[in-house]
């Protein structure tokens, strides 16, 4: 488990909620397909509910997710529009939490 | 004028560990790799730490019965019938303590007169010397030795016996050494508590610790239960040191006694620790194995180690400790401990501090991780290189 935010480096983190229209015989797949293809979606998920596609979206400026989410994503065929939301902070990943424990501090020598 | 001592002379007499100093050395250095520490490395685990919120919420911050909350007193019990077959009635024989450190001071305290003596395996915990001292007994050390694998014989526990003896305190598993007692050389040890009336006391803090082998309850053995006090505790199993809760477990003659020393002079153990506890015996199984089976595989990679590095070790089977020698340096366990902790950063605790029979030995502990371990091997080995004599 990385802790990007403790990285020297500068990431940013968006997840876009993505809207689209199933196609006939491949459903979600083909359009999914052409999402998961781009680098910059780290992770896909078909969800139920109001939107269909969950893309998790990462880049080095928010500037560069931005870009991303408009001029790649948004324009595809077959997506109806798209809600973007930056994370802001980690607290927990993959039952990792980030910064919560700091463990035991021992006294060195204990009988 | 003289000036008038104000400290007894029991507590004077008591000499000052020896091992304060190292303190004051780590207090000033960087990067030191303590193999010297005493307690988990684990975190408690959550489910139980979260229980001792939830009752700091709910407002449980009032003294509980002088025992202990009734409830962990039952689940207690239930966890000696399911574990070792014993019955104790929660009501009665059971008492919940501030840690077995209290627990021990409780025991000792309620059954020796003046001058009576308390034979004690050496090397052994600090504490049970200590303890029995100040409550007004003589200790007497019984030699353990790497030939056997630091288990206490019987016999020589029998050789040590006099009309002034009035128990035997047996610490399996072991801490320094990780010896752990089988059940053939128990029952002995039961047959000369026996034959002498003595009352035997045994701290098994650290009974869940064991690798490969069973851990034999001491009052379990046939007719021991009515001379037996067992202690028994949180902070090595479920790695809860800093609750501070133990208990004691033996008939009501003698859990009334220590009861009334502990009413006086504690009150009652910690209520939100107790809450925590009652949770850890509900529902703490799961990790209490997690963490046995991570401690053995750093077992096996420090005992591997110590050896490879010509620090014989004998495999300990309990607790978290080995006991390697270190003759093989020439240097007393002192020496050995305040030059490696010098020269290579890496804290031990001298085996004398245990006892006459733990010179020529160190404790190194393997609740740390093991990428810790790895380096204080190495570093370690650098060592050894360096003061080799045979
Ligand atoms: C053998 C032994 N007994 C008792 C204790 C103290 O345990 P507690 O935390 O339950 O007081 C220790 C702690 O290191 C120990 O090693």
């Amino acid at each position: 488990m990385v802790n990007w935010d403790k990285l020297g480096e500068e990431q940013v983190w968006a997840l876009a909620e993505v809207k689209v229209t199933p196609q006939r015989d491949v459903g979600f797949d083909a359009i999914a397909e052409r999402i998961y293809r781009f680098p910059e979606a780290r992770t896909v998920y078909l969800m139920s509910g109001t939107y269909d596609l969950a893309v998790l979206v990462v880049g080095k400026t928010m500037h560069e997710v931005a870009g991303f989410v408009s001029e790649k994503l948004a324009p595809l065929e077959g997506v109806q529009g798209t809600v973007t939301h930056f994370l802001l902070k980690r607290y927990k990943e993959d039952g990792e939490i980030m910064d919560g424990e700091e463990g035991p501090k021992r006294v060195p020598i204990m009988p | 004028m003289k000036k008038r001592d104000l400290i007894s002379k029991r507590v004077k007499d008591i000499p000052p560990s020896g091992i304060r100093r190292f303190f004051d050395i780590i207090a000033s250095m960087d990067g030191v790799i303590s193999l010297g520490v005493g307690e988990p490395d684990f975190v408690t685990p959550w489910h139980i730490r979260e229980a001792g919120i939830y009752s700091i919420e709910k407002g449980y911050t009032s003294y509980t019965s002088n025992y202990g909350l009734l409830e962990l007193r039952e689940e207690i019990a239930r966890y000696l019938k399911v574990r070792h077959n014993l019955d104790y009635d929660p009501e009665r024989e059971l008492l919940v303590t501030v840690g077995v450190s209290e627990g021990v001071d409780l025991a000792l305290r309620a059954i020796l007169d003046p001058g009576d003596e308390v034979v004690i395996p050496d090397p052994s915990y600090v504490s049970y010397t200590s303890c029995t001292v100040l409550a007004g007994g003589v200790s007497v050390p019984v030699p353990t030795a790497i030939e056997n694998d630091f288990k206490v014989k019987a016999q020589d526990i029998d050789k040590r016996i006099n009309p002034r003896t009035k128990a035997i305190l047996l610490g399996y598993p072991n801490n320094p050494t990780g010896a752990v007692m089988d059940r053939e050389e128990l029952l002995k040890v039961a047959e000369v508590a026996q034959r002498h009336s003595l009352v035997v006391i045994s701290d098994e803090v650290y009974e869940r610790l064991v690798y490969g082998v069973e851990h034999t309850c001491f009052a379990s053995l046939p007719g021991m239960r009515e001379r037996t006090i067992l202690l028994g505790g949180f902070s090595k199993a479920y790695a809860m040191t800093g609750w501070r809760l133990g208990y004691a477990a033996a008939t009501e003659e003698i859990i009334e006694a220590m009861m009334k020393i502990h009413q006086y002079t504690i009150m009652c153990a910690p209520t939100m620790a107790q809450m925590a506890a009652i949770k850890a015996l509900k529902d703490g199984e799961a990790q209490v194995q997690e963490m046995v089976a991570e401690y053995n595989q750093r077992r096996r990679v420090m005992v591997k180690g110590l050896n490879d590095i010509g620090l014989t070790c004998f495999e300990p089977r309990g607790a978290f400790y080995t006991f390697p020698s270190i003759k093989s340096t020439g240097l007393s366990s002192d020496e050995f401990a305040e030059r490696l902790l010098l020269e290579e950063r890496v804290a031990v605790v001298p085996g004398s501090t245990f006892g006459q029979c733990g010179e020529g030995y160190v404790r190194c502990c393997y609740a740390t991780s093991m990428a810790e371990i790895e380096e204080a091997l190495e570093r370690m080995g650098n060592f050894v290189k360096r003061h080799r004599t045979q």
